[in-house]
Order: C-alpha cells, then structure tokens, then sequence
C-alpha cells in the first residue's frame, strides 16, 4: 500500500518518467507473451528470405539466416527482463546482506567493505570480462557476473544507510525491548531502507542491460543461439552496410529501454530525496 | 536489597591513547514505588548512567570499566546476551527523550507494541492486540482502537511519547528509565505525560528512574533525587531534605539559575564557566573551578562523598557553608 502511494507520488506530473515506466511494463509484458505475439518462430531459418528489407510480413526484416528480426526482438525482451531482474536480485541480495551486515557488526564490517572497495577499483565492464572468462557462457552466469558487479555499489550504498539507521533512537529502543540481533537488521532495519532499495534496483537494470549488451557484443556474454538484443547487434555486425536494419531495431531498442529505466530511476530517486526535487522537476 | 541497586559505577571512553572516564564511582539504589531523579547539566554522564542498566553500551567505544548493577538481585553486568535479552522490555524498560524518533516510522504503532509483547509474553496475535488497546486506552490515546493503526508520522510529539509509555508499560516492568522524556515536548503536554507516569506509578507500583535536568520536574514528581555533576553524585537526598537545605554549591547554582516567573529579576543567575571537558584533567573538585566557595584545598584535593545528616550525601569541603 505504502510502495503503491510511494509509485504514484514519483510518477505525479512527470510525463517523461511515466513514458519511460510505461515503455518498460510493455517490455514486460512482450517477454511474458512472447510466443503469442511473435509471428515467427526466432530461431527458424529461411535461407531463401535471408536479408530481406523491414516490410511484410518481416516487420523488421530478417537476418543473414532469414530468421525474422521482429520475433527475435520480442524474445529478446524475455532476455532483457530475465538479465535485468536476475542481476537486480543478485545485486540487491549479495550486496544488501554484505551492506547490512558490515554497517552492523563493525569489527566484521572492516574486511567486508576492504574487499567491496578492492572490487570496485576495477572497471565494471573489466571485472565482469575477467569473471566471464571464468565461467562458461550461459545465462545464469551472464546474470551472476552482471549480479556480482554492481553488488560492490549497493553494499556501499547500504552500508552507509544502515550506519545511519543504527545510530537511531528506534533502534536503541528496539534493544531496549529485548530484539536480538537479526530481528533488528531484518525486522526494524531492513523495511526502513526499501526504498532506496528500489531506487538501487531501477539502475542496477539499466546498466545491467548496457553491461549484457556490451558482453554479448564481445561474444563473451549470453550463448550466440540465444536471442538477445545484444547478441543479434553481435551477430550481425558485419552486414550492416547491406542490411543497416538489423543493427538499428536492436540497437535502438537498447536505447530506449535504458532511457527509460534511467528516467523511472531518476524519478523514484527524486522523490525519496527532497533535495533534488526542484531541479529537474518536471523531466 | 533494593530492586535496583547501582554501585560504585564507573564508565570510560576510550580513545585512540587512553581511557577517559566519564562517570565516577556512582551509586543508588531504587526501590519498589519509588521515583529517583537524576538532575545534572549536559555532559554529566546522566544519560550514559541510564544506557549503561539497560546495557545499551554494548559496542560503542564507551564502557562500563567497573561497580556493579544489581536489578531484583540479579548482576545485570554479568547476565548473557539471551538472559538480558528476557529482561529487557519485559521486567524493566527505558523511555527515550526523542519521542519523534523513537518508534520505526515504517510500522504501525500497534504492531510495534504487538511486537513487544508477543516477543516477552505467550500472547495469541489477537490478545496482544486488544492489549495494546487497553493499554493506549490506559495512556490516553483518544480512540485506541481507530489509533492503533496509525503510523508514527500521523501522531504528535506527546501522542508518540504517549505510545512509547504504553510500549515500556506493556510487560508491566518492574523498573522504568526514563530518559528527560518530557525535554522534546511543549509544557502543556510535558505536565500530562509526567502525570501519566505517576498515576500509573501508583497503579503498579513501578520503580522509576527519571533523568532530567529541570530541577522543577524532580521537585514535582521524584522521591529522591541525585545531582550529578562530571561524573559523580555531587549530593543526593531525598526530595524534601534536598530542598530543605541544599548543600552543594552546585545545586544551588542550578535552582538559581531556573526563571521565576513573579520574581522580578534584573540578570538571571547562571553557574559561570562550562562543565569542564573529558580530556581537561582535574587534581581537585571537579566544580572548583565554576564555585564561588572556590579554596586552596578545593583546588588540591577531591572532596569526599560525606553523610551530612542520614540519608543526605555531598561531597564538597564546604557542604551547607554561604558566600560569607
């Protein structure tokens, strides 16, 4: 109840925003009904209809295979929703609880956040190359390593919010009632720091798009067979003076979602910080 | 034995090259039914005396470094984390001095007193809730049952300070701390809730501490009262014979230096100096350098505590002794 009052204030009067948050509920949607809207089949080739222009029935023309652009586009927001929110969940959990605790058991806190800022002096885009190379290419490792990296900013992110919090008088109160300590990070802690949990959450996806888009263009990131934006701008890379269609649908289907999930950060980042507000209210 | 019994108290901070201490052989004791004031400017070591009973110290660089805290005859110093853990919010709870912060602005009131009392008590979800009821009801929240499901933020200071008593209440605790829980809100409501506080005294018989440093407030509600002044008791007494005769100077210079109202005064007289800071080493009283009764001897050597009369301890070279 509170979070849907929360959505609605940072949405308020906020055209850009709200066209950005609906861009993303309709990506959403594409990759939860994907079979039912693709009109073909993304991995099915036609070498006769290689490389034909957008027009009908390939909407968005089709590839040196002759797989439809279009349906592969639509399962390529499955992957897009899939990495998002799988490196979001990563994120937020490993670097949250590392956060959490560090700011609480302080003695513990000072190697946790040593290595948190070891890992954070490498580039994002290098760890992960460096973590990939690892690991063999799949999606779950794709979402780990992406999951990993920004794990390092919302331990600092957290670890700076739960010191504040601890230094509360509701916190003292609520060892004064007795609360152990996991009942106070998860019970009396944790609710108080949700929102910019979902702050946290909305950039994480956005560059964690751009982050898998850059590893598959790299051939380093989801399987070649998979259909994901940035594997079919990696794949068809080479044909682009002949079929410049093939890299501008995905390409800027990457731009604009990231616009827009930049644009419902910012809007939910505004309205937990009142400082902000008057600057670019409005956007 | 005294329900509580504090003895001998000493805390330090430790710093990077020592240990400063900054409450100094300290002792009281409190019984059943009965209201103890602690009275003494900022920096006294009157708030630290408090967390340290309810074992708030825990990891913050200050420390009880030595005395003994006794509560119903258990060492509350020596007691392990999950036995402190039953005591606290049940058989003895605290009331903060910021009302506006001290409840989770993200739960419901009632689900915070629910909490409480489900975590000490075996309480069904429902009964734990018509109690917090009752006990709204008891610290007069107008409209318990419809208020029960506010948030903090939709209450005022007093109402929130309010459900923070009934909150401390809700185990009836045998000892109350109460941390100058009425120094955030305005007189009107400081006067209800500290009648609050001794109505339902009466009612259960509770022990309370009461730290402030509005000698008006002790005068009014405390049976016996501690002044405490860098660390140490500077005099204690009961209510009445404290302000029969106030012995130490310092005492004497916080009455002083409260406004009256029908007295019509030119300057209002206030201790000169400050309280002198933890890292400033003192040879002699810790006052001397502020009293006006200021000696040679006061300079050299620390007074002493002394019984003046029974029941009423100073600890001054020149106790009861004027300006003359």
């Amino acid at each position: 109840m509170n979070t849907l009052i929360f959505l609605r204030d940072a949405f308020a009067g906020r055209k850009l925003a709200t066209a950005g948050f609906l861009w993303l509920c309709l990506i959403v949607v594409a990759a939860i009904i994907a079979p039912l809207v693709a009109p073909f089949d993304p991995l099915e080739i036609d070498p006769v209809g290689r490389l034909t222009e957008p027009g009908w029935p390939n909407l968005f023309g089709t590839d040196h295979f002759g797989r439809d652009t279009f349906s592969r586009a639509i399962y390529g927001a499955r992957m897009t929703v899939i990495i998002g929110v799988g490196s979001v969940l990563v994120a937020l959990f490993c670097g949250g609880l590392i956060g959490m605790i560090s700011a609480y058991f302080t003695r513990l806190g000072h190697f946790l956040m040593r290595a948190v800022d070891v890992l954070m002096a490498f580039p994002a885009l290098l760890m992960a190359l460096v973590l990939i190379t690892l690991l063999e290419r799949s999606v779950v490792n794709t979402v780990l390593v992406i999951g990993i990296v920004y794990a390092t900013t919302t331990a600092r992110i957290l670890f700076g919010m739960t010191l504040k919090l601890k230094g509360e008088t509701f916190i003292d109160a609520a060892v004064c009632s007795g609360a152990g300590n996991s009942s106070i990070l998860f019970r009396h802690i944790l609710p108080n720091l949700l929102s910019p949990l979902l702050v946290q959450a909305s950039f994480i996806f956005a560059f964690a798009q751009l982050q898998a888009a850059a590893l598959d263009f790299l051939g380093l990131g989801l399987p070649p067979e998979v259909p994901s934006w940035g594997n079919m701008l990696s794949e068809e890379r080479i044909y682009i003076t002949r079929a410049p269609w093939l890299l501008i649908y995905p390409g800027m289907l990457i731009v604009v979602s990231v616009f827009s999930m930049n644009l419902v950060g910012d809007a939910l980042r505004d309205s937990i910080d009142p400082r902000f507000k008057d600057d670019i209210a409005g956007v | 034995m005294a329900l509580l019994e504090v003895e001998n108290l000493e805390i330090a901070v430790s710093t990077q090259r020592n240990l400063l201490p900054v409450v100094q052989g300290v002792s009281f004791a409190v019984d059943e039914n009965e209201t103890l004031g602690i009275v003494g400017e900022s920096g006294c070591g009157k708030s630290l005396t408090s967390l340290a009973i309810m074992g708030l110290l825990g990891t913050s660089p200050v420390r009880i470094t030595g005395g003994s805290i006794h509560f119903d005859g258990m060492n509350l110093l020596a007691l392990s984390e999950g036995e402190r853990r039953a005591i606290m919010g049940n058989r003895m709870a605290m009331i903060f001095q910021e009302p506006m912060t001290s409840l989770n602005p993200v739960y419901r009131i009632g689900d915070q007193i629910v909490e409480n009392l489900r975590q000490h008590q075996n309480l069904s979800h429902a009964a734990a809730r018509d109690r917090s009821v009752e006990l709204l009801n008891l610290v007069r929240i107008p409209d318990p049952s419809e208020r029960i499901d506010s948030f903090p933020h939709q209450m005022s200071g007093g109402q929130r300070q309010r459900v923070m008593i009934a909150m401390a209440l809700s185990c009836d605790p045998k000892l109350l701390i109460a941390d100058e829980p009425t120094t955030a809100l305005d007189v009107t409501v400081q006067k209800e809730v500290l009648d609050l506080m001794a109505d339902l005294q009466s009612r259960m018989g509770t022990a309370i501490v009461l730290i402030s440093h509005d000698l008006g407030v002790i005068a009014e509600t405390c049976d016996k009262v501690a002044v405490m002044y860098r660390g140490k008791i500077a005099e204690a007494a009961s209510t009445a014979d404290l302000f029969a005769e106030l012995l130490h100077p310092y005492t004497r210079g916080l009455l002083n230096s409260i406004p009256v109202v029908d007295r019509d005064v030119e300057w209002l007289e206030a201790i000169p100096g400050r309280v002198p800071t933890l890292e400033e080493t003192l040879t002699g009283c810790a006052f001397q350098p502020r009293c006006e009764l200021a000696t040679e001897l006061c300079a050299c050597e620390a007074p002493q505590t002394t019984q003046f009369k029974p029941g009423h301890s100073v600890q001054c070279h020149f106790a009861g002794q004027d300006r003359s």
